[in-house]
């Protein structure tokens, strides 16, 4: 099986991230700060390890701002559900995935805020101006993502985030595309709330995410319980990261996510961003020159995430990603990404498109093997 | 005799039914699997044969072309698009108002198909795919309840009666499914109702041994017909002993009840599309499968794919068996149609 559907969960994952969960599991599986004993503790360890980890990487210097959650998505509601209250004006734009879309729309129809959403070119890049004209005085959030799902496009987030902040406006950044394929500073980039998953770019288990706060900012837990410490207070404490923390850990995942990001520091973000780049850029290249194909998105591949999104004439991009993989065993995703609105943007609903999205561990053959499955198929285009 | 067997008084009088065993029939609880042809032909012999309880149980709803073999429904069913199950409950609740008619519109999968048959005497095959009917199976040995299988197609029938512990199952006779395309359907190759209709008769009359406690006199063999060419044969059916014998009635192991075995279906992001997922090792012979399908519809294929549109659907159909099924996001109405056109 060649796999480019990292976009969705990067697969395979560094041999040491299997190991760690195993281990952990065998050895370590107490509940972190729930008890004295030698297997809490020792959980309680792999935690707050992974946690300092994960702030380095962010460039957070408090990694008690960082949350453990369950995926991007989790971090996301918590995010957007702690920061806004009934009366809130919140820009966004039309390529988000549903993970930002869905709360924030939820929220508007039910009447609670109000949204605008900002224009996009045709490669789906967001239009700052026209971000900066949504703005209002007193707006209380501006929600985006890095990088499109779909289209792989990078957004202008150092902009969007100085526009936000000359308003007085908070950002949220959905990192889900660009972790551990991107270097981020979240100090340099002036944002207020970062989520990322665990499970792509950081080359960790699914079911582990991250959320970091900027410091000084207090959102209102979304679920509330135990946390360890404190327990006599009736309600969720101040303290962070408890505070958005309620409930025992994915700790196994944790462990494994610890080595993911190891792994990739081993590497290095950068090192890892050169290899998916010229993977991207090799893709793009010999799309071109397939008959019948379109492709969407930035051309360069320093303006797009590790995918590539394209369509192929003759086959819906659902009938091509079953050929792919049942004749040629290569896992792309095809339809809409979870981001229908992107591809209403960019004229490519209600079918969307093919993604192929590349990882550390893809090869220029896995891209040579597409390339040659793909001039098949335009060759026997069915009539 | 009682008032209240004055209705039977025709069947009661003959000696292999008697008082005794109408009693038993009024005391009986039987499911109807699918009101098809199969299910209107026998819910009306069981209804008006004094079956206490009858559950009649069908995802479908009535359209013109199942007037020429399913003898319950009529134009006005077909014009207010009626459940079958409904229409066909409505029906017999007015040919015998003493019994209890209940009619179920859902479609049977594992995660229903033990509430829906629990408590029953006894089960009637009513299915049109082998899916169902491997889930019936299941289902039947795992609770000991006997079901009566019948199945017909263009002028042929086959009926085999089950009873778990005692004779062989459908698992013991039909290993696994045939691939997508592979076995003829009503829909791709036709039927006749007297087809049907005979097959059925056979089936009833098995399932009455059964709730009277005659089963002495049941048949034991599996039965074939063709009404047409007049020829019928009677097969000897043993139970499955290759290697550690049958997985269902000597293994007792429920893969389709379980989720191991069996279809899986995923609905397509942003499409309205069902993709029904390959059995492994799974393949479709495309010529084969366009033989019988390009009967009905227009096919279009290559090396890769086949596509045909049917019933306002549009079913594509890959190499390892794998469907893609446009125009529903309804997972039952995708399985209805690959169960009538590709026989999954």
């Amino acid at each position: 099986m060649i796999y480019l559907d990292n976009a969705a969960t990067s697969f395979p994952k560094p041999e040491s991230v299997y190991t760690a969960m195993d281990t952990f599991q065998r050895t370590l599986g107490g509940n972190p700060g729930r008890s004295g004993h030698r297997l809490a503790t020792g959980a309680q360890a792999v935690l707050e390890r992974t946690r300092r980890a994960l702030a380095r990487l962010l460039g957070a210097p408090d990694p008690s701002r960082v949350v453990f959650t369950l995926n991007a998505t989790d971090a996301l509601n918590i995010a957007i559900k702690g920061v806004l209250r009934p009366g809130d004006h919140v820009v966004t734009s039309a390529m988000e995935h549903n993970s930002v879309a869905r709360p924030l729309a939820a929220l508007e129809r039910a009447g609670t805020i109000q949204v605008d959403r900002a224009a996009n070119d045709a490669g789906g890049r967001i239009d700052v101006d026209s971000l900066c004209a949504k703005l209002r005085p007193g707006t209380r959030l501006v929600a985006v993502s890095w990088a499109s799902n779909a289209f792989g496009t990078l957004q202008p987030v150092a902009e969007i985030a100085a526009a936000a902040r000359a308003n007085h406006t908070l950002v949220l950044l959905d990192a889900a595309q660009v972790a551990g394929s991107l270097p981020i500073d979240v100090g340099a980039l002036s944002v207020d709330l970062l989520a990322l998953p665990g499970h792509k770019g950081l080359l960790g288990p699914t079911g582990t995410g991250a959320l970091w706060v900027k410091d000084g900012l207090d959102l209102a837990p979304w679920r509330e319980g135990g946390t360890g410490g404190d327990s006599s207070d009736p309600l969720q404490p101040r303290q962070m990261p408890h505070r958005l923390e309620a409930g025992t850990h994915n700790i196994a995942g944790i462990a494994g996510l610890e080595r993911g990001l190891e792994w990739l520091g081993a590497r290095t973000v950068a090192e890892v961003r050169r290899h998916e780049m010229a993977l991207c850029d090799e893709l793009w290249t010999g799309l071109a020159a397939v008959p019948g194909v379109a492709r969407y998105g930035p051309a360069a591949a320093s303006a797009r995430a590790a995918l590539v999104s394209f369509r192929l004439d003759g086959y819906l991009p659902q009938e091509a990603a079953a050929i792919l993989d049942t004749t040629f065993d290569i896992a792309v995703r095809a339809g809409l990404h979870c981001a229908p609105g992107s591809h209403r943007a960019l004229g490519t609903a209600p079918d969307g498109t093919i993604r192929a999205s590349v990882g550390p561990f893809s090869t220029a053959a896995d891209i040579q093997a597409l390339l040659s499955a793909l001039k098949q198929m335009a060759a026997e285009r069915p009539a | 005799m009682d008032a209240d067997l004055e209705r039977y008084h025709r069947q009661v009088i003959l000696p292999e039914i008697g008082v005794e065993g109408q009693r038993r029939l009024l005391a009986s609880k039987v499911v109807v699997v699918g009101c098809g042809a199969l299910g209107t032909v026998s819910a009306p012999l069981l209804a008006r044969a004094g079956v206490g309880h009858l559950t009649l149980v069908d995802r479908d709803f009535v359209e013109r072309t199942n007037l020429q073999r399913q003898l319950l429904y009529d134009e006005d069913d077909v014009a207010s698009s009626l459940p079958k199950a409904e229409a066909a409950a409505a029906k017999l609740r007015r040919a015998n108002p003493d019994i209890t008619i209940d009619a179920v519109v859902v479609d049977v999968n594992r995660d229903n198909v033990e509430r829906l048959l629990a408590g029953a005497s006894l089960v009637i095959d009513g299915a049109d795919n082998f899916e169902l009917r491997f889930l019936v199976n299941e289902a039947c040995v795992k609770h000991g309840i006997p079901w009566v299988h019948a199945a017909a197609v263009a002028t042929t029938g086959m009926q085999l009666t089950i009873i778990p512990g005692v004779t062989p199952c459908y698992a013991c006779i039909v290993e696994t499914a045939p691939d997508p395309g592979v076995a003829p359907t009503c829909d791709t190759a036709g039927v006749l109702a007297p087809a049907v209709a005979m097959v059925v008769c056979h089936q009833v009359t098995e399932a009455l041994k059964i709730l009277t406690a005659n089963t002495k006199d049941l048949r034991g063999t599996l039965l074939s017909v063709d009404v047409w060419t007049n020829l019928s044969t009677e097969i000897e059916v043993k139970r499955r002993t290759a290697g550690a014998g049958c997985p269902v009635c000597v293994q007792r192991r429920f893969d389709h009840l379980e989720g191991r075995a069996g279809a899986t279906l995923t609905s397509l992001c942003g499409r309205n599309a069902i993709q029904v997922g390959a059995r492994p090792g799974g393949s479709v012979a495309f010529a084969e499968v366009a033989a019988r399908v390009g009967a009905v519809a227009r096919v279009t294929q290559n090396r890769f794919l086949m596509r045909f549109q049917v019933d306002g659907l549009d079913v594509t159909l890959f190499a390892d068996g794998r469907a893609i099924v446009q125009g529903t996001d309804d997972a039952t109405r995708a399985r209805a149609v690959l169960a009538k056109y590709v026989g999954t």
